[in-house]
């Protein structure tokens, strides 16, 4: 152990359950204090600084909360999918519990994805909802992490559970170059690519700095969540052990 | 072209699941450990009176 190259000895570590609390009980605030404060600058920015659009008025403010939401949607998708594939393939406990953590903050953001896209819809398309490929795509994607939760929960072996879900998660992936090219393959109301991490956005640069604070802020938020979330699962699955009893305040 | 109840209803609705991230986890985190400190209580109990039994 002591010719150990420091990171991997880091991540031995960080598989012990103790170790693990101890890390996202200290590390999860710092998360969310930033990705609050970042959010914070972004909506700011978003709704007071940068100027209407001369098409769609004030409601393409909705864009700053709808676009990350999105992209956290499918990131924490491919997030649960890798972490799943990483526990059935090497039989890591915390990789399972960190890939259950990831579905319902995924599922958070699809439904933000969905909601604020409704409520952008009404007054853009004149209507709530239409079965369009982006937006059923997205349907889909939620029905997705409803599976994996609801089969993470159904099966009473905590280990067999995860790893059932985990093998959804990896089916489930095929969803996600779906959703990305709904939009060019099928005829869609939802409109095409506006920003692009590679090349020139064709959304005017003076609108882009909010958005950028708002994906920052989403991600840490998700690894807040993530933290918190794994560390719930974690004290659950160890509830009989000696250290969750120091945990709890249980005098020896 | 001011949308301004639209735009309150997505960042309300933003706020509002967020806030559910946040807490419900911290609520979960606080009825597992509730549950420990509860089950060593009983067995504290429980000790204490087979002890107690013994004695007579």
């Amino acid at each position: 152990m002591s010719n150990m190259n420091p990171v991997v000895r880091w991540f031995h570590q960080l598989g012990s359950p103790p170790y693990f609390d101890r890390f996202a009980a200290r590390w999860a605030p710092w998360a969310f204090g930033l990705g609050l404060l970042t959010m914070a600058v972004g909506a700011y920015l978003g709704l007071f600084v940068v100027p209407a659009d001369y098409q769609q008025g004030d409601s393409f403010r909705i864009l700053y909360i709808h676009v990350p939401s999105a992209w956290m949607s499918m990131a924490m998708f491919a997030l649960m999918a890798l972490y799943g594939a990483v526990a059935l393939i090497w039989r890591i406990k915390l990789c399972e519990i960190l890939a259950m953590a990831c579905a319902p903050i995924g599922a958070a953001f699809t439904v933000i994805t969905l909601a604020t896209g409704s409520i952008w819809g009404k007054p853009m398309w004149g209507t709530w909802w239409d079965w369009d490929p982006r937006l059923t795509s997205q349907l889909v994607l939620l029905f997705l992490y409803f599976g994996v939760i609801g089969l993470y929960a159904a099966i009473e072996d905590r280990r067999a559970a995860a790893r059932a879900a985990s093998l959804l998660a990896i089916v489930g992936v095929v969803m996600l170059p779906i959703i990305r090219y709904s939009v060019v393959w099928w005829n869609s109301l939802h409109q095409g690519q506006t920003i692009r991490v590679f090349g020139e956005s064709s959304m005017d640069a003076s609108m882009l700095p909010p958005l950028l604070w708002m994906v920052v802020g989403t991600k840490f938020w998700a690894i807040g969540s993530l933290l918190v979330r794994a560390r719930a699962d974690n004290l659950q699955r160890e509830a009989g052990k000696d250290w969750v009893r120091r945990v709890a305040g249980v005098p020896r | 072209m001011s949308y301004a109840g639209y735009v309150m209803a997505a960042y309300a609705v933003f706020a509002a699941v967020l806030l559910w991230d946040f807490v419900a986890p911290r609520i979960r985190i606080a009825q597992v450990l509730r549950a420990v400190r509860l089950l060593a209580r009983r067995d504290t109990a429980r000790a204490r009176s087979a002890a107690q039994e013994l004695k007579r």
